[in-house]
């Protein structure tokens, strides 16, 4: 009787000192108190996702784009409707002379001019440290599943082109070579960005006429990647958090705000410009590109810009081999909260503009996703919409540093197995077969302008 | 017209030539002493002291040509530049002394150089009969003139070559088993577009919007009988310097001069861009940092004349002058890309 009154009593003064805490912690929500006194106290530094974490953590991890902004719709606003008849599945078994599987489904596709074993790019990582740490091993597991390869922007200036000046970081050329050379015969192809400052020292010509990259080039399989913009930050350009020591090496390469070598801090920012563009620019970059290196495919990453029809119109009337939709969650490792939260399509809206422009000019060019894609449900919807692929940044970083080259396989066999899967439970065992009429989507407005059924319809 | 060429099967002789030109090219000082050699320089000679005087008469100033500089031409085909250390920065040696010419010539009026280049050419290049990575080119500029004025002064200047070399080295084409017909100027010319379209004739399409490819550029060159110019090419096929038509946007008064029979493209020039603003978008086009040509940009600011220029290759005129087969025959201890030479 006793022992029950004081565990009455104690239960009593813990539920008001949770209401207590409840009211206060409603009052700090209702206000951005936390964030107001974080960039009180910490200045410019503020508006980057920093926190608590070490910047190469926060930087590997992503940001928390879903609660810091307002919530916005993704591919779960999508949905794969199996149909009970399956006249495809019906020509397959004839094919067969069996019962098909899911593991007869075909996921090979040829991506920008590349053969790939999966309809699947190890996106163009660039030189932040975490992500060129594992560069290696995504290189070993990309190749090893035989799908193409992206290299993004100042690998070579930052880290070296055939040389490592660091002794623990990869230089651009074991990055290339690492995968060229762990291909099997007949699969992949690597896509290289060249920033302005890689462009100082001629990055594309240097590859263009590097004997070891010559069998490739004659092969077909070297690609060079325009970058208009990232999916977390259209519009502004590149930002680096390098080590002080880093910096005062780069110091004359880049820009930096303030001299690295009059600065006390452990790390400083490094921005590069965002590039301009207007049709004519991008029309010649497009034939120089041909002119210069008619060897080379040429692909394009396009950040989520509003005028995403105009600039598809362009590259296509040029011909470009594979265009590359970041959505507005790609990227989001070193972005500014203001553009993660304020600028940009989400990869939802931007796939809108896509689906209606497929359909007025038709499928003239390999065209990719990215953008908070991680698993196999992703890479069907995508192909349903008529895209031709995906591109995996952030998973492939994470499976690296989890489990090596060996995780960037066992992720990526994952996504392969859940494609094939999705794919024989429509009832086809071809990506070419997938089409709209395989969605269904919960949202009204974004059916009708993906041209899938509305599920509740 | 058509010449049945067949690009696959030059794709396969490629990789056995390569292997033989290295050997070749292993031993090049031995190449001096064959009669074959002697009698090419001697044309070459003759060739060079032809223009040199024709250039002189028509009141052009010879200048040293500058060799290394913070920057160079841009505007070379996907070759690369040679970096070096320069006292702690990176300065280049010159892929052409574009960029000097038009400082040169907003003194002079009319100059030229006899201007030593170098371009790391790529690989694939080496086969190709035409591609060298050290050579030298008559490089010329003349102030207030027009893409017309450089072509006269083109067709004038190869023809002085042409007919001294008849001249003086009749003895020498013998040897070579060479017979050089006689032109007249002015030589015919083609838009881009035209030449397009005859190529489309012949069942080779060529993209629109880059530099007419080897291949269809020997088989035009092929077809005709006679030297010509490749005139207004669009925009995107060349480096930023070449003038944009104000008339017709997205041509460029520029050209090329094309050898007959298989020889192709001998001298290459345009009218210039000289407003700093209009240089400043056009370099956006091939991603280049404006920082870099700071002095260059510095000058355009200042204010420089219009003008007209282009330069001619003195081992691909040597080639065709003695009707070599590939233009590394055209020099002492030549280089070829990707080929390790004395």
């Amino acid at each position: 009787m006793q022992v029950s009154r004081v565990t009455l009593r104690l239960f009593l003064s813990l539920h008001r000192l949770y209401s207590i805490f409840g009211d206060l912690h409603q009052i700090w929500r209702a206000y951005p108190f936390r964030e107001i006194i974080d960039r009180a106290r910490r200045g410019v530094e503020a508006i980057y996702p920093a926190d608590v974490l070490k910047p190469s953590i926060m930087t590997l991890k992503g940001a928390d784009i879903y609660s810091r902004a307002k919530q916005f719709a993704t591919l779960d606003e999508l949905l794969l409707l199996p149909p009970a008849f399956t006249p495809l599945r019906l020509k397959k078994m004839s094919e067969l002379l069996r019962e098909p599987l899911f593991s007869d489904v075909d996921l090979r596709h040829k991506i920008g001019g590349f053969n790939a074993a999966m309809p699947v790019m190890a996106a163009s990582m660039g030189s932040v440290h975490v992500a060129n740490k594992i560069s290696l091993e995504v290189a070993r597991g990309a190749a090893k599943l035989g799908i193409p390869m992206g290299v993004g922007e100042n690998v070579a200036t930052t880290w070296g082109y055939s040389r490592r000046v660091k002794a623990n970081q990869p230089c651009f050329k074991e990055r290339v070579m690492t995968y060229l050379e762990g291909l099997e015969e007949g699969y992949g192809g690597v896509a290289i960005q060249q920033s302005v400052e890689d462009a100082y020292n001629e990055l594309w010509n240097r590859v263009y006429s590097d004997p070891d990259i010559e069998p490739y080039l004659k092969k077909g399989m070297i690609g060079f990647e325009i970058k208009i913009g990232q999916g977390s930050k259209p519009g502004l350009g590149g930002e680096a958090r390098l080590t002080k020591e880093d910096a005062e090496r780069l110091r004359d390469k880049y820009h930096f705000s303030e001299d690295p070598r009059e600065v006390s801090r452990g790390v400083i920012e490094r921005h590069s410009a965002p590039g301009t563009y207007v049709p004519e620019i991008l029309r010649s970059m497009v034939r120089m590109m041909r002119n210069n290196y008619p060897r080379c495919r040429v692909w394009v990453k396009l950040g989520p810009f509003r005028d995403l029809p105009d600039v598809l119109n362009t590259l296509l009337d040029e011909g470009v081999d594979a265009v590359w939709i970041d959505g507005k969650e790609g990227g989001t490792g070193m972005s500014p909260y203001a553009s993660m939260r304020h600028l940009g399509l989400p990869l939802v809206a931007a796939l809108c503009s896509v689906s209606e422009f497929l359909k007025s000019r038709g499928r003239l060019t390999s065209i990719l996703a990215s953008g908070r894609l991680f698993d196999g449900g992703h890479l069907v919807k995508c192909l349903c919409l008529g895209l031709d692929g995906v591109a995996f940044g952030r998973p492939l970083a994470v499976a690296a540093w989890a489990g090596g080259a060996r995780g960037v396989e066992n992720y990526l066999r994952t996504v392969e197995v859940e494609a094939k899967m999705l794919v024989s439970a429509l009832g086809k065992y071809s990506i070419n077969d997938l089409s709209p009429e395989d969605l269904g989507c919960l949202d009204r407005d974004i059916a009708e302008r993906l041209g899938v059924r509305y599920v509740y319809s | 017209m058509s010449l049945g060429y067949n690009i696959r099967k030059m794709e396969l002789k490629v990789d056995t030539h390569l292997q033989q030109l290295t050997q070749i090219l292993q031993q090049s000082w031995r190449h001096i002493r064959t009669e074959r050699m002697k009698a090419t320089l001697k044309i070459q000679q003759a060739a060079c002291d032809a223009m040199r005087s024709y250039l002189k008469s028509v009141g052009f100033m010879e200048l040293l040509p500058p060799i290394i500089g913070p920057v160079t031409d841009p505007g070379i085909r996907g070759a690369k530049q040679v970096t070096f250390d320069y006292y702690g920065r990176e300065y280049k040696v010159m892929s052409s002394a574009i960029l000097y010419k038009q400082a040169a010539m907003s003194g002079l009026g009319k100059i030229f150089f006899m201007s030593p280049n170098i371009r790391l050419e790529p690989i694939d290049s080496a086969s190709s009969g035409r591609h060298l990575v050290e050579f030298v080119q008559l490089d010329l500029e003349i102030a207030n003139a027009t893409y017309f004025d450089a072509m006269s002064v083109a067709e004038n200047l190869l023809c002085a070559a042409m007919n001294t070399v008849k001249d003086e080295c009749k003895r020498e084409l013998e040897l070579l088993g060479r017979e050089l017909p006689t032109f007249s100027p002015p030589f015919k010319k083609f838009t881009y577009d035209e030449v397009l379209e005859l190529l489309r004739k012949n069942g080779m399409k060529v993209r629109y919007g880059v530099e007419i490819p080897w291949d269809a550029e020997y088989l035009i060159s092929k077809i005709m009988d006679e030297p010509f110019f490749i005139i207004d090419y669009p925009r995107g096929a060349r480096g930023f310097y070449d003038r944009e038509d104000e008339n017709r946007p997205g041509i460029l008064r520029d050209f090329d001069l094309i050898y007959p029979e298989g020889y192709g493209e001998g001298a290459s020039g345009a009218e210039r861009e000289y407003r700093y603003d209009r240089v400043m978008a056009r370099m956006r086009e091939t991603g280049e940092d404006p920082r870099k040509y700071a002095w260059y940009l510095e000058m355009l600011r200042e204010g420089i004349p219009p003008s007209a220029g282009f330069g001619i290759g003195v081992e691909r005129l040597t080639r065709y002058l003695c009707g070599l087969n590939a233009v590394w025959e055209a020099r002492l201890c030549p280089k070829v890309a990707g080929v390790y030479s004395p």
